[in-house]
């Protein structure tokens, strides 16, 4: 069944159609809330917030949009609200007066996990706003005319945020690198 | 219109290739999540639009409760001024904190075959304390520790190379292990690193 029919199934009330379409495009966007969040528990209360809003706007939704688009740029929105109300309010550390080393540099030769690791720290260490607009680019292989649609922003703006992204990733990441 | 045609500086080079395959492979090689998260997702969704609509329904006006909610919440900000109660929680939280590491805080770590054990001795009672790092997307709910005797392990399989983590008290407090490496502050607040030895057998 179609995305356009599962919608006019919505509209009418079938429960079950609604269901059809958090199914199909959970793990979409569980994935990109997750990696612009970093934390599993605000990925899952940012997409069940963005479903709420898709549901109850669901009559103003616009057929020639697709509805992939129209419900990321929800969820775009949802994740800002959301990085916005969090600021750093869930990472307040216990600082320890005792100066201690420096952990050792990492080994060269990486495995697979531990680069994951690098570079899901460095993609946490972006601007947001550098990070939403290199994961709406190189993860969900947007073009910008799509990207500045759903964000809002002019598409000038997020070459250069895609642009500087790259930069401060590279500057991130260099050390590891070979 | 291309996108080089409104480009007002240099397009991105071809060098961003590599980066972009990077993003992507992480991207698509992030765990999918449990078969029933959706469902859920989908049942709260429909539960909360139905309260939704019955308070509608129940002729539970916007207009006549807003300026009525807006003058009690003016009247409690005026008198109770949250903000300073905001201020001592956190001062309070800070002392715990370092009477915490000054106390008898201490953590072990122990490589074995096929996991490393995280040990960590608090001073004072928790109900929960988890450990978070880069080896599960720091999330606070993923890895339980476990109590014995007043110290709380985990078993956690790592993969050579550097790995950074700290500890949260009962879901809400940051710490780090006083005598364990750290990492430098990047933003996030300290952490503790661990290098695990040995490559690919």
């Amino acid at each position: 069944m179609t995305d356009a029919e599962l919608i006019t199934r919505t509209r009418a009330g079938d429960p079950d159609a609604f269901g059809a379409l958090v199914s199909r495009y959970y793990d979409a966007c569980w994935r990109f809330a997750y990696h612009m969040l970093g934390e599993r528990s605000d990925a899952e209360d940012v997409v069940q917030e963005s479903f709420l809003r898709a549901y109850l706007a669901i009559g103003r939704y616009d057929e020639r949009d697709q509805f992939r688009g129209w419900l990321f740029r929800i969820l775009t929105n949802q994740c800002r609200n959301a990085l916005t109300s969090r600021g750093r309010r869930t990472r307040r550390f216990v600082q320890d007066e005792v100066a201690l080393e420096t952990a050792a540099a990492p080994p060269s030769g990486l495995p697979l996990g531990v680069e994951d690791a690098a570079l899901s720290r460095a993609l946490a260490q972006l601007d947001p706003q550098q990070r939403e607009a290199l994961l709406l680019k190189y993860a969900e292989g947007l073009e910008y005319t799509e990207m500045s649609r759903m964000t809002g922003v002019g598409e000038s703006a997020l070459k250069m945020r895609v642009k500087r992204g790259v930069e401060r990733l590279r500057a991130i990441l260099g050390p590891i690198d070979d | 219109m291309t996108d080089r045609d409104v480009l007002p500086f240099p397009a991105p080079d071809q060098d961003d290739a590599d980066i972009a395959a990077r993003i992507a492979a992480l991207y698509e090689r992030t765990p999918a999540t449990d078969a029933t998260q959706a469902d859920r997702c989908a049942r709260a969704v429909l539960a909360q639009a139905m309260h939704q609509s019955s308070r509608s329904a129940l002729g539970v006006s916007r207009t006549r409760w807003w300026w009525g909610a807006a003058a009690a919440a003016v009247l409690i900000t005026a008198t109770t001024r949250p903000w300073r109660g905001v201020v001592s929680t956190q001062e309070a939280d800070s002392a715990v904190g370092r009477a915490i590491a000054a106390a008898t805080l201490s953590g072990t770590v122990t490589p074995s075959d096929s996991a490393v054990r995280f040990d960590l001795t608090l001073p004072t009672s928790a109900s929960a304390v988890a450990i978070v790092g880069d080896f599960n997307g720091w999330d606070q709910n993923a890895t339980p520790m476990a109590s014995r005797d007043g110290t709380w392990s985990a078993n956690i399989p790592l993969t050579p190379g550097r790995h950074v983590y700290a500890f949260v008290v009962d879901g809400k407090r940051w710490i780090v292990d006083p005598l364990a490496p750290q990492v430098p502050d990047d933003g996030y607040g300290p952490a503790n690193a661990v290098v695990i030895d040995g490559g690919p057998q």
